[in-house]
């Protein structure tokens, strides 16, 4: 009897330690492996709870950081520090342009508010066009739109990722710049 | 409209919407600053005209102010500086739309 009772406890205790064993690898593992090695257990449920609680973390700090690059943005590299290359003197005069041509946006805005208003209102444009200075201002401002549109075309095709390389940038820089020059004196000789 | 994103494929759409208007409207536009009042209005008088210049503005208003907004953002160190100089570009936009 006694021999048997020493099996008996033996046993027991075997499987009271080896029960505790999967219940604590199951709620506090969170590796994959563990998962596997206790699919055919009823104990995955509890794992993949806990498996779940650990990742939610993980995940937050993910979504968290995506979120923050979709809310902000990286700056573009600050003026005084670097050496002037034709690459960012374009894109400088690109933005420069871009500020001339919003102003000058707002000033075609007036001139249609003075269409709208009607003829009295219109002279105040036609004494201004007669000027040399307007004409002047005209043909800058021409230069200035097809520059920004015909690098603007340039930075669509680099926001799809081609024509990015070394030499491809430049050659496209400098034919930017040649048709810009060419469509102008082409808009003027028409006219 | 907070998220980046988004704005920057506005900025995009509205600057391939503006490839051909520009094309159409300076060739325009050199002919306009000769013309009469008559002859102003008698172009815009006409449905594809107007259409297409009231299509120009809107975008290049929109076009102008995120642009804008994004220089600012670059350059404008101190945040209170900032927020102020979109304050007025916005206002400027809505205005004169």
């Amino acid at each position: 009897m006694s021999r048997f009772q020493h099996f008996r406890i033996f046993w027991l205790v075997f499987f009271l330690v080896f029960s505790i064993k999967i219940l604590l690898n199951s709620i506090l593992s969170t590796d994959l492996f563990t998962y596997f090695s206790y699919l055919f257990l009823n104990t995955k449920l509890l794992f993949f709870l806990n498996f779940r609680k650990k990742n939610i973390l993980r995940t937050n700090k993910v979504l968290n950081f995506l979120f923050k690059m979709q809310s902000k943005r990286p700056l573009s590299p600050h003026l005084s520090i670097h050496k002037y290359v034709l690459t960012a003197v374009f894109s400088i005069f690109h933005r420069f342009t871009g500020i001339a041509l919003s102003l000058g946006a707002v000033l075609l805005a007036l001139w249609t508010y003075l269409i709208a208003m009607g003829e009295d209102y219109f002279i105040i444009f036609q004494t201004l066009s007669s000027h040399l200075i307007f004409k002047i201002f005209l043909f800058l401002w021409t230069l200035a739109i097809f520059y920004h549109l015909f690098n603007g075309i340039r930075y669509l095709f680099w926001s799809y990722g081609k024509l990015m390389q070394l030499g491809v940038v430049y050659k496209s820089g400098y034919a930017v710049l040649f048709l810009s020059a060419l469509t102008t004196i082409l808009v003027w000789v028409s006219v | 409209m907070k998220n980046y994103s988004t704005k920057w494929i506005i900025q995009r759409i509205t600057a391939l919407i503006l490839i051909p208007l520009t094309f159409w409207f300076v060739y325009n536009c050199l002919q306009l600053a000769s013309f009469n009042y008559d002859q102003t209005k008698a172009f815009f008088f006409s449905k594809l005209n107007s259409s297409l210049y009231f299509i120009l503005i809107i975008s290049m208003l929109y076009h102008a102010k995120l642009g804008c907004e994004t220089i600012a953002e670059d350059y404008v160190t101190s945040q209170k500086l900032k927020n102020i100089t979109k304050l007025t570009i916005n206002l400027l936009t809505y205005a004169f739309v």
